[in-house]
């Protein structure tokens, strides 16, 4: 029986105060469906024939559609079937997590997602072992990795339908557990956790740097931006590398002698200096308290909590917490072994 | 007192929920007069929206300037129009705002920066970008904010005036109060490009959206959106996404609603109850409080009624008065 992949689209992702205060993207619905029929043609043409999705009233749905119905009015067949999750649509993150852990029951081979981290993250809470192939359609995208979507969606076709091998088609990522008063409160991050001094939720979006204390990354990548790129000009941490990265910040923009001044991509086109006191590495499965005393939690670059003195807040960082599909490795493979040709060569990867 | 966690000072947040307090009270006595059959013509009401006027009213002054909607109550209370001459003014008498001629949809006092409620769909969106001009020209660091409804979004004179804004870069809001009706029609039916953002995106200005049931995340955004525009920045698109407690229009049976949906977002949605258990929560403000303030606001809204029933209505003589505008 041919596998089925389910697909999570975020018609709200890039909505933020980015925007204004930076000269962020903002991809278009219309885009977006795009991006997903070249994904959907894509696993097509790699055997899949049924693809789940999530509902959602942004319009990511009706456009599909409408495209899917324009090509079989032209006599062509290059789109698997798709069908919605059976749920109603609450037009929050509740529909991200829920159609997931639907998605995960009904076995869905692997999970294509468009969204930024915070869809991401998301996805991941939810997913369990099934494995997510993340296109970024958000502000930052530190998870997924920039590529066009088409090649996403035939190496997640590729790796679903058996033709990689799963160690090379998979490969698995990082999270930081973030408990509050001892579980009372968990949630995660899959790229980082930063706390800052404003403690209300607002509009989401960090940018004033002036606020920033702590840092924890689960990789530190200098090519991307974000909070992650702060400690990625400092210590680079590979993504398939164990632990991550801790970064103390100077407050108030005190850039002292003394400390560290770095200038950092804190948002897309947004140069910003702040100031580092400390920064190490930070050992999977060791928990972290905070100096902080009281603040805001931002979890891949949106605040999500606030904590108080009397709140007790503790991070934690763990490998081998999901996995993704290796893209690259995939692709590789697919071009070494000539899996797209009429003729291809015999899998030669051991297992 | 515990540490204000908040961008607002005390004296601020107090003021704020005021505000959300006094409109909310003042929707909900005309809900019950309107029923009674007390006050003419239409009414559509603000309640569970007072959110949005209220955070980003907070950003402006007197020289600033707004344009309304059919659904301006809450509009014109944010931006401190006088609640008796509003109340006389819904009342038709001759103390109102208008004099008693305007009534609900056309509440109007040029001395606050309220350049009016309007009964035309997206008729507000043209006059800001003259007022945005005319502060422009003068220099005077003033901004024009215009509201929307998700219907009268797909207005052409919203659009026309979109265009207008980005190619003169003015210093415009765009606020979009999606509420998700356009009177009866769900927006999925009548709005084809689905995103606001998407609009705005298309005529060259950023799109924001956020949650306007929450005060604070309208109030930040919308701080950082007037700011840009104050300096010289242009114009932005700020949707709003909310919830109105009642019909389009007194007396709508609202049969468009799924069961069950206004208790719902009265329960979980409701912008007055999330901003002062936050303020009670973070223990900068206590609930009695908030509790003086409803009893002060319960009395303005009954003097208010009161004076506006003793108050006389237009005569004749006063059709033609304030029609036109000497220079």
């Amino acid at each position: 029986m041919a596998p089925v992949v389910g697909i999570v689209a975020n018609p709200v992702s890039a909505r933020d105060i980015r925007r204004v205060v930076a000269n962020a993207t903002s991809l278009q619905i219309a885009d977006r469906a795009n991006i997903l029929l070249r994904v959907l043609a894509a696993l097509h043409a790699c055997g899949v024939r049924d693809v789940l999705m999530m509902p959602e009233n942004g319009g990511i749905r009706a456009h599909v559609d409408r495209g899917m119905m324009r090509a079989r009015a032209r006599g062509e067949d290059i789109y698997p079937a798709l069908h919605p999750v059976a749920m109603p649509v609450t037009g929050t993150v509740a529909d991200t997590h829920r159609a997931t852990a639907e998605m995960r029951r009904a076995g869905v081979a692997a999970l294509v997602v468009l969204g930024g981290d915070g869809t991401h993250r998301a996805v991941a809470a939810e997913c369990g072992t099934v494995p997510i192939a993340g296109i970024s359609t958000g502000t930052n995208n530190a998870f997924p990795e920039h590529r066009e979507p088409t090649i996403t969606g035939l190496a997640t076709g590729l790796a679903v339908t058996g033709r990689v091998p799963p160690h090379i088609a998979f490969i698995a990522n990082k999270r930081i557990d973030v408990s509050l008063n001892g579980g009372a409160v968990t949630d995660m991050a899959l790229v980082d956790v930063a706390l800052v001094t404003e403690r209300y939720i607002g509009a989401r979006a960090l940018w004033r740097t002036e606020n920033f204390r702590e840092l924890y990354v689960t990789f530190a990548d200098p090519e991307v931006i974000g909070m992650s790129a702060i400690a990625g000009l400092l210590e680079p941490v590979g993504r398939d590398e164990s632990g991550g990265l801790m970064v103390r910040l100077s407050p108030d923009g005190d850039c002292r002698k003394g400390i560290t001044t770095l200038n950092a991509p804190i948002a897309p086109g947004m140069m910003a200096q702040v100031g580092v006191t400390d920064w190490r590495r930070m050992p999977a499965d060791v928990a972290f308290v905070p100096e902080v005393a009281a603040g805001s939690v931002a979890l891949d670059g949106e605040r999500e909590l606030s904590f108080t003195e009397r709140d007790r807040l503790s991070l934690t960082l763990r490998d081998d917490a999901f996995r993704t599909v290796n893209v690259a490795a995939v692709m590789r493979h697919a071009g070494q072994n000539r899996l797209l040709t009429g003729t291809p060569v015999p899998v030669t990867a051991a297992f | 007192m515990a540490q204000n966690p908040f961008p607002l000072g005390k004296d601020e947040l107090l003021k704020a929920y005021r505000t959300m307090r006094t409109i909310r009270e003042f929707e909900e006595r005309l809900h019950v007069d309107f029923a009674k059959g007390d006050i003419p013509g239409f009414v559509h009401l603000y309640a569970g929206e007072e959110a949005c006027a209220t955070g980003i009213m907070m950003h402006l002054n007197d020289n600033d300037r707004i344009a309304s909607t059919h659904r301006g109550h809450g509009h014109c209370i944010a931006k401190g129009v006088d609640v008796h001459a509003m109340m006389a003014e819904i009342y038709g008498r001759s103390t109102g705002a208008c004099r008693g001629k305007g009534g609900s949809m056309h509440i109007a006092d040029l001395s606050k920066g309220m350049m009016g409620a309007n009964g035309i769909l997206g008729a507000g969106a043209p006059l800001i970008c003259g007022a945005a001009l005319a502060a422009k020209v003068r220099g005077d660091r003033g901004v024009g904010i215009t509201f929307v409804g998700d219907g009268a979004s797909n207005q052409g004179t919203f659009l026309e005036s979109l265009n207008l804004a980005a190619v003169w870069n003015l210093p415009v809001v765009f606020v979009v109060e999606n509420n998700g009706y356009a009177e009866s029609t769900a927006m999925e039916w009548a709005v084809s490009c689905d995103s606001y953002v998407d609009r705005a995106t298309g005529f060259g200005m950023p799109g924001v959206t956020v949650d306007g049931t929450d005060f604070f995340a309208v109030y930040e955004a919308a701080g950082e959106i007037i700011r840009r525009a104050r300096d010289g920045g242009g114009p932005a698109l700020l949707e709003c996404n909310m919830v109105r407690f009642y019909g389009h229009f007194e007396g709508d049976a609202q049969t468009y609603r799924a069961k069950g949906e206004l208790e719902a977002i009265r329960a979980s949605r409701d912008c007055l109850t999330i901003l002062s258990e936050r303020v009670i929560e973070a223990g900068v403000i206590g609930r009695d409080e908030l509790q003086a303030i409803d009893r002060e606001v319960n009395a303005l809204i009954e003097d208010a009624v009161r004076a506006a029933k003793a108050a006389p209505l237009p005569v004749a003589d006063d059709l033609l008065r304030d029609v036109y505008v000497s220079y």
